[in-house]
């Protein structure tokens, strides 16, 4: 566990020889020791082909890899930050969320379509995530980032969670999520209640909210 | 607690925070404000701007920034006063015949025991003396003890400690890779390769994002740009 919460939006990480860590650019608020930060020309993990997944996917958000020996201090953009450790299961977050994750988690991008067919090419639309998102895969931790506070939700067989499209945030585990839509003609008329999207995640696993909806 | 907790002249804090975002000083006497940082008050308090009237000596005791003059108001009078600035957190430090310096626009307020001048760095005042002063800053402020490199945006302070000097490094434009990405750019910058280096014994105030707190004129409303 390299991240510890030092408030509630700044996080600081320990930078061990031999290890990469990877982080947004520009995110370093301070640092000890001896510390080199580099920008990732492929902005991440397993080279050119990756590079050339993420700028497909839209999943391109520049990084850089920070090594070295010290102590490292991030925080970005006022945004409240969230330490997830993944212990061989997969996280599901937008790359413009990720502050910083291990080097050891392994970096891909998803298509939307894959988790839910063509609903799932709609919810990533009504989410603003687009058609493709980041996975984090392995063993280690990852810094995200989130408009508010975050709230963990966990989500148990036959207890789905249904989350507001826009203050979603990030799930992990064996999740199927769906789009329920809930309009009938308050809605057509313009006197709709707001809530006419909402996303439903089944399934075993956890779903990260943020207290806002507003994106980052 | 259930409700709003609902405050008067009696109950506000003395000379302590209402919430993260609002702090509560018990006048009696004088105090520099910067403008529009006041957000309420209860009690007689007058407000005299910088450089006029008969508060010629006491300004030449504490006010040394000709700078900032038309930023800074004196309040003077009894009453309780509530200090806020666009939601940022806010707190109160406590010097003892110490010296701090601070980026001009986190600095709300303080008591004219203090002496305001201008530190060597540009943007940044120097607080001399015993005495308490109100600032703000973007995110709870992180306390850290030298040797530190930081990131200039991400700067509040620091006290007691030699004026910072500037680090560059540039290190990731060596090697193969990087005469590739120094000659044509691609590849980018890391956005790190500027920080304020702080050595000796002392103690740096960070903020906890590099969003800095934007001076504001007097006047103007909003601005953080969001």
């Amino acid at each position: 566990m390299p991240f510890t919460l030092l408030t509630s939006r700044m996080v600081e990480a320990q930078v061990l020889p031999g290890q990469t860590l990877f982080s947004q650019r520009g995110a370093m608020l301070a640092y000890r020791g001896d510390v080199r930060f580099t920008p990732s020309i492929t902005g991440g993990q397993r080279g050119v082909r990756g590079m050339i997944g993420r700028r497909i996917a839209d999943e391109d958000t520049p990084l850089m890899t920070v090594e070295g020996q010290g102590t490292v201090m991030f925080g970005h953009g006022g945004h409240h930050v969230h330490v997830i450790d993944l212990v061989g299961d997969t996280l599901y977050v937008e790359s413009d969320r990720l502050l910083a994750f291990d080097g050891s988690l392994r970096q891909g991008t998803m298509f939307m379509g894959s988790q839910g067919g063509v609903m799932g090419m709609v919810r990533g639309q009504v989410t603003g995530q687009g058609l493709f998102t980041t996975t984090l895969e392995g063993h280690g931790s990852a810094a995200v980032m989130a408009h508010g506070g975050v709230l963990e939700l966990p989500i148990d067989q036959g207890r789905p969670v249904h989350v507001d499209p826009q203050a979603y945030v990030a799930h992990r585990g064996d999740v199927r999520n769906k789009l329920s839509t809930a309009i009938g003609w308050r809605e057509m008329v313009g006197r709709g209640s707001g809530e006419a999207f909402q996303l439903e995640l089944s399934g075993t696993g956890m779903v990260y909210v943020q207290a806002s909806e507003e994106k980052l | 607690m259930n409700g709003p907790v609902i405050h008067d002249a009696w109950t506000l804090p003395v000379d302590d925070n209402i919430n993260p975002y609002a702090f509560s000083v018990d006048l009696n006497g004088q105090w520099f404000l910067q403008k529009g940082k006041m957000v309420a008050y209860y009690g007689q308090i007058d407000f005299h701007g910088v450089g006029l009237g008969h508060l010629d000596h006491l300004i030449a005791y504490s006010f040394h920034s000709p700078l900032h003059a038309a930023d800074w108001v004196v309040a003077e009078g009894q009453g309780k006063m509530v200090l806020a600035d666009r939601a940022f957190d806010v707190n109160s430090y406590d010097l003892e015949d110490g010296n701090l310096s601070i980026r001009s626009g986190n600095l709300l307020a303080f008591q004219p025991s203090l002496s305001l001048k201008q530190s060597i760095v540009p943007g940044f005042l120097t607080l001399l003396g015993t005495g308490k002063f109100v600032a703000a800053s973007n995110g709870p402020v992180v306390f850290m003890e030298p040797p530190i490199r930081v990131d200039p945006q991400a700067l509040v302070g620091w006290a007691d400690c030699p004026t910072p000097c500037h680090h560059y490094d540039h290190q990731y434009l060596r090697g193969f890779l990087g005469a590739i990405r120094s000659r044509t750019g691609l590849g980018g910058a890391s956005g790190e390769e500027h920080q304020f280096e702080f050595v000796g014994a002392g103690t740096v105030l960070l903020q906890s994002t590099e969003e800095v707190v934007a001076e504001i004129s007097v006047g103007e409303t909003g601005g953080t740009g969001s």
